[in-house]
């Protein structure tokens, strides 16, 4: 078995929402009162019962031509993943096989490291059950050569679920292909995620697109840096007290301190 | 040599001093549960790992009660410095770290107290801080919510370093002075050497509450 | 669907106008994508909106709703004058060398309407061909005679020129070009192109005509019959291929076969004057058979309980001239024209067009029933919005009956493409499914026939009725043996030769099924519930619907093996025309049928129409001169389609001519045709009230009136409300925003929506005038919304949705020959909530 990716090909999505559904099937997602807000997309954003939805944008090209431009929003399972690093729990782990970033609620213990972590804002926590959610690539799926539930649904092949090198190879033949600004989205950062997209427009034209996603500096300075310094600090006070004690001994009074005492005493 | 006793704290103050304490104690236990996948052991005994996060959420509250009581009542007695006889006594390493002959006197908490009080005060009021927002990310934006991070994990090194300081000289560093803490009594020669201005003070004051001669 | 859902992965050039495959057929978007990936296949998009399939298409046209025969009126003009046409197809296989009657007028010369029109009704006596003294049609098989068919097309869209078109549609001059070079190409014997629609062309006046015109472009370019070519008529629901193929519709019997009216008084007067006739020496005239399919199907009603004359007379006749269709039967409700009404499986409330004439129709009922999965706006109209229900006297009773997914069956899609479904789970609380509760009120009737008595009795009790068994005393319906039924017995022991090889001798047993269609006979021994499925089910093989063979010899998909499809299992239907007239495939890569000559028989799909290479018969055997028909003159409203404008419409007058509107559709604002509430905007004017065009349409979340979707909380999270699209300048120009509220009315009726502000619908230029068009979705209905009253008991829908149907907009204006409601361009007014 070997790495696996998740391939979104912006340019055959025609936004049905298949996957969208089978994600809440599959993964037994409840729905939300939702409201019109005057777009197609909803739930507007991901939730905690809500793993992955699809975007919906208008744009217009410089040229003038109207597009509509559809992403799939959903954990992009990070070779680096943030949330991994930070989650103190074990909660979030790497899938040994397939390099994905699964999650065992079970070890959850709401502390939300990784919401703040997720340099794509992907994980999401949920107040009634104290704990986070995000997409798991339907673990309980791969784990036994299923596509995940997305992929199964999509009808047009816009979702691919496939070896490493096979999706980035696809993935480059695509944007030849298609030509003009289309680009891979996703090998370049966090060590390459697992979920890429095809895109048709250059990345900045895509609404809410984390153009530079990184696990934040502050992870490396607190994880690298402090964690370590708070025992070794720690032990060096101890050191220093150890060695103070044998050195100088306890602090005991002077003579005068009884001395005073006496006189007082005695006053 | 009869011994005399002194009355130092009052049971408030003991209270507030306890109340952060044990808070304090088992923040630190929680946190570094959490902090290290390889303690993670450390909630077993809160029933599993997510005991740790809940008992680290409640004792936030009372650590935040305790601090502001603390701050309030101790503030003006230990949170302020006075020069110059302060700065003395830092000079002469306040008898600890070399023989001095005549320890600089100060006022009832010299300055390494104060050192400590407002390393307590100032990052206990961080780590509140820092906390209360871990707790609500929300309300902060996600590339600010990655310093918190780093602040809490700060307050935590400063914190749990003087911790095992306060922990020396309260105990083994400075016999006798343990009592103040449980009683609320100290042995007036130790009193004498390690707050003698207050002593004199009180003396003069005629507050000084010998509560004790033994034979 | 003339080919199948796979095959369109076959097509080089996809033409999506009047409809949104994308978002309401999503998996035919697989094999189109299939087709853009591995053949680099072009799509072209054309609609009012941009929609999610034009997100996909290469290039997308817009154009005003209600002006497509305009724009493919143009297209025709410009593949005649590049010649673009499959010479070869057109002249052996189309009737472009027919010789019309020279006494024919065309809407050009003749004020914009064909000659013979009368009263608002065509006399067709000019629309036919000349002669010779032996009946055999004239022809000019150099298409120059100027009264031969070709010439009269060309003549006719001579007047379709670009500049002209583009005033009409509103579609830039060099977009039209563009779209027309495009699909043009297709012309060539190796090129496919199809055309998908669905609602988008047949909800208009002029809805059979818009088809018609892609029919003769398809035509002209030779793409009819071959893999990759064809119409797609993408049918809106699963089964509605297979319910129009059983007769759903008022006039047609199953199997297509015409409903007899009141004037064909036997059956051999219905024979008579029903089975078409040719004088064409080469041609098969398959409807000559039409008498052994009517007889068949009246054996399949009475078996032998009558005769076959007795059959056909107990059948009910409509009255000469009368339409039973749905705008008719609401409109004769609201008159109080009938006491009862069954809503099976449907939403007339939410569904039919200008919903308030309906839901006050359905008030004047004495009795309703409604069989549905849920209570729905149908079956609780009384209490609805602006109801009195003190007021109404329809008694209404509820039946739940079970889903799709809670019985078995077949569906038929629209590929034709018979299907088995197995039942899933069982049904719930306490529904049956339609059979069961159907069987039951049949039985009670029959007994009351039987005890009672009444007029014409015998139609009743005599009628067959072995679809199932009691179990205990419950009647259950066995959908298996209604397949048995459809595809047809031999009532007699009957010893045949094979209709297909002469001098083989066939014996049957009596209870056998009939192989096919061929097989049936005029005399009474044999039954078919549906000539076009006989041959579905098998003596040996069993239910061919059931089948699920994978092997595709061909690689075209046409995967002949799986399950079953009508007729004879031949995928793609008019495949004769795939061949030369010597039996070569016009393109040998996408051979749909190949001549063996060793074996002397078809291999691929099964042969449609096609004699053996070299007889010279004419594939189009369906058509009684044995070819296509670019001059139809079948049709109510003309034999060539001709542009006239939407009944509502932005326009003061049609730019072709002087006539506005279809002069062949029934005018419900006439007097003494309609009621007092079948208003419209300013018909013959614009009306300032109403300025903008709307069109409704589907989203991909929901179905129908969602009259089972908006119960699923899923799709209604993703959709939950009604809303309105419309351009940024409309927008502007009404101060509404993304998101706000906004009333959108017409002279029938308002409805509430979300602004969906958008520069995806962009404001047309109409002859120099900005025009606007705005679109709203008409899944929605009050009955799924949270603030409305509900009773102890009634069910609460776990999401709300918001708004009511579209329909209480929609006119009650039908098109000339199907009545379907023109829903596709009607006039409306958008305000911000609260705004008058």
């Amino acid at each position: 078995m070997s790495e696996k990716i998740k391939l979104y090909d912006a340019s055959k999505c025609t936004a049905c929402r298949g996957c969208q559904l089978a994600c809440k099937q599959w993964n037994a997602l409840k729905a939300g009162q939702t409201e019109h807000k005057g777009t197609y997309q909803n739930p507007p954003t991901l939730q905690p019962n809500t793993y992955m939805i699809i975007h919906f944008q208008d744009y217009v090209a410089p040229e003038g031509d109207v597009r509509w431009l559809f992403r799939k929003e959903a954990c992009m399972h990070c070779t680096k993943a943030a949330c991994v690093t930070v989650c103190p729990s074990g909660a979030l782990y790497y899938n040994k096989e397939f390099k994905t970033v699964g999650m065992d609620r079970e070890k959850c213990i709401g502390c939300k490291e990784c919401v703040s972590a997720c340099p794509f804002e992907v994980p999401r926590y949920d107040k009634e059950t104290e704990k986070v959610y995000k997409c798991d690539m339907c673990e309980t799926r791969i784990t036994n050569n299923m596509n995940p539930a997305c992929v199964k649904a999509c009808p047009t092949g816009a979702l691919k679920w496939l070896d490493k090198d096979e999706a980035l190879k696809i993935a480059e033949g695509r944007v030849q292909q298609l030509g003009g600004d289309a680009n891979v989205y996703g090998d370049k950062f966090v060590g390459g995620t697992h979920l890429m997209y095809v895109l048709k427009e250059k990345m900045d034209v895509y609404d809410g697109i984390k153009k530079d996603p990184k696990v934040p500096q502050s992870i490396f300075v607190w994880k690298n840096l402090l964690k370590p310094l708070s025992l070794l600090a720690a032990g060096g006070v101890i050191g220093a007290e150890l060695i103070h004690y044998m050195i100088r001994g306890p602090h005991k009074p002077h003579p005068e301190h009884y001395e005073e005492a006496k006189k007082q005493g005695g006053a | 040599m009869k011994k005399q006793i002194v009355v130092v704290t009052s049971g408030y103050e003991r209270f507030v001093h306890w109340l952060m304490a044990i808070s304090c104690l088992l923040l630190c236990y929680t946190g570094l549960g959490m902090m290290y996948k390889e303690l993670n052991f450390f909630g077993a005994i809160f029933g599993g790992l997510k005991g740790l996060k809940t008992v680290h959420d409640i004792c936030a509250v009372f650590f935040a009660v305790g601090l502001l009581l603390a701050i309030q009542m101790w503030w003006k007695e230990a949170g302020v410095f006075v020069f110059p006889e302060d700065w003395e006594w830092i000079k002469a390493g306040g008898d600890y770290l070399w023989h001095v002959d005549h320890v600089p006197e100060t006022g009832k908490y010299n300055p390494g107290q104060k050192m400590f009080f407002l390393t307590v005060a100032l990052c206990g009021l961080l780590m509140i801080c820092t906390g209360f927002f871990m707790w609500f990310p929300h309300y902060l934006p996600a590339n600010l919510m990655d310093w918190v991070y780093v602040l809490h994990v700060l307050g935590f090194v400063v914190i749990f370093a003087f911790f095992f300081v306060h922990l020396y000289l309260g105990t083994i560093g400075n016999p006798g002075s343990v009592s103040a803490m449980f009683s609320g009594k100290m042995e007036l020669p130790v009193l004498r050497m390690l707050h003698p201005k207050w002593v004199k003070e009180m003396e003069h004051e005629g507050k000084l509450m010998i509560v004790e001669d033994k034979k | 669907m003339t080919n199948h859902w796979n095959d369109f992965k076959n097509a080089d050039v996809f033409l999506i106008m009047g409809s949104n495959p994308a978002s309401n057929h999503p998996v035919s978007f697989k094999w189109i994508q299939d087709a853009v990936e591995r053949r680099g296949a072009k799509i072209i998009c054309v609609d009012p909106r941009f929609t999610q399939s034009a997100s996909r298409a290469h290039l997308y046209a817009p154009l005003r709703s209600g002006t497509d025969i305009a724009f493919l009126g143009g297209m025709i003009k410009y593949i005649l004058e590049k010649q673009l046409y499959h010479l070869d197809y057109v002249l052996n296989y189309t009737n472009a060398s027919f010789l019309v009657n020279p006494a024919f007028k065309l809407p050009g010369q003749n004020g914009g309407v064909f000659s013979g029109l009368k009263d608002g009704k065509y006399e067709k006596d000019t629309w036919t061909y000349q002669t010779g003294a032996d009946g055999v049609i004239k022809k000019d098989k150099t298409l120059q005679d100027p009264n031969c068919v070709f010439q009269l097309l060309k003549k006719h869209y001579s007047r379709y020129t670009p500049e002209l078109v583009s005033r009409i549609t509103g579609t830039p001059k060099e977009k039209l070009i563009e779209v027309y070079k495009l699909y043009g190409s297709t012309g060539k014997p190796n090129k496919a192109g199809v055309e998908l629609y669905a609602m988008g062309w047949t909800q208009h006046t002029v809805g059979v005509q818009n088809i018609r015109a892609m029919c003769i472009v398809q035509l002209l370019l030779g793409n009819m019959g071959i893999a990759g070519g064809g119409i797609a008529a993408m049918r809106g629901e699963s089964n509605v291929q297979g319910s129009t193929d059983h007769g759903l519709l008022f006039h047609i019997w199953p199997g297509y076969l015409s409903v007899p009216t009141g004037a064909l008084t036997t059956l051999a007067l219905y024979n008579e004057k029903q089975t078409p006739k040719t004088k064409e020496k080469d041609s098969l005239n398959w409807w000559k058979n039409k008498p052994k399919y009517v007889a068949s199907f009246l054996r399949s009603m009475y078996g032998k309980n009558m005769t076959l004359d007795e059959s056909y007379n107990a059948l009910p006749k409509i009255d000469d001239g009368a339409n039973y269709s749905w705008l008719m039967i609401f409109d004769q409700m609201y008159k109080e024209k009938f006491t009862g009404f069954f809503a099976w499986g449907m939403n007339p409330a939410c569904s039919g067009a200008h919903s308030n004439k309906v839901r006050q129709a359905l008030g004047k009922l004495d009795w309703m029933v409604n069989v549905n999965l849920f209570d729905n706006e149908t079956g609780s109209f009384w209490r609805g919005p602006g109801m009195d229900s003190a007021k109404i006297k329809t008694e209404v009773f509820m039946l739940p009956c079970a889903s799709s997914v809670e019985k078995e069956g077949s569906i038929a899609n629209s590929g034709r493409l018979q299907q088995w479904r197995y039942k899933a789970i069982p049904y719930y609380g306490d529904s049956k499914p339609d059979g069961d509760i159907m069987s039951e009120i049949f039985f009670k009737v029959r007994d009351l026939y039987a005890k009672q008595g009444g007029p014409n009795a015998a139609a009743i009790t005599k009628l067959t009725w072995p679809y199932g068994k009691y179990i205990g005393k419950e009647f259950h319906y066995e959908p298996r043996k209604v397949a048995a039924e459809i595809n047809g017995y031999f009532l007699e022991d009957k010893k045949m030769e094979n209709p297909t090889k002469k001098g083989e001798f066939k014996e049957f047993k009596k209870g056998d099924l009939v192989p096919t269609f061929a097989w049936l006979q005029d005399d009474g021994s044999t039954s078919s519930g549906c000539w076009v499925y006989c041959g579905s089910v098998d003596k040996e093989k069993g239910i061919l619907p059931m089948r699920r063979g994978q092997a595709d010899p061909t690689g075209l998909g046409l995967y002949s093996e799986w399950a079953w499809c009508w007729p004879l299992n031949r995928r793609i239907i008019y495949n004769g025309a795939s061949v030369d007239l010597s039996g070569k495939p016009w393109d040998p890569s996408r051979a749909v049928i190949k001549w063996d000559a060793k074996e002397e028989k078809w291999k691929g799909d099964v042969p449609d129409g096609v004699g053996n290479p070299g007889k010279g018969r004419p594939p189009f055997i369906m058509k009684p001169d044995g070819v296509a028909s670019l001059f139809g003159p079948g049709l109510a409203d003309g034999p060539f389609p001709e542009h006239y404008e939407p009944l509502e419409c932005p326009v003061e007058r049609n730019l072709l001519s002087p006539q506005k509107n279809n002069p062949a559709i029934k005018r419900f604002d006439k007097k003494g045709v309609g009621s007092d509430l079948d208003k419209y905007s300013g018909v013959a004017s614009c009306d300032p009230r109403f300025p903008f065009i709307c069109a409704t349409y589907r989203v991909s979340e929901h179905w129908q009136t969602g009259v089972l979707t908006r119960w699923c909380p899923w799709l209604a999270e993703m959709q939950p409300g009604m809303f309105v699209e419309m351009s940024e300048e409309l927008a502007k120009m009404r101060g509404i925003k993304t998101g706000d509220k906004c009333t959108v009315s017409s002279a029938r009726g308002e409805v509430e929506c979300t602004a969906i502000v958008t520069p995806r619908f962009k404001p047309f230029e109409i002859d120099g005038n900005t025009i606007h068009e705005v679109g709203i979705p008409w899944h929605f209905g009050w009955i799924t919304t949270k603030d409305r009253t509900y009773n102890s008991g009634d069910k609460k829908a776990e999401v709300f949705t918001t708004g009511d149907s579209a329909n209480l907009v929609t006119p009650t204006i039908g098109d000339a020959n199907t009545m379907i409601p023109e829903s596709k361009a009607f006039m409306v007014n958008v305000v911000k909530k609260g705004v008058k």
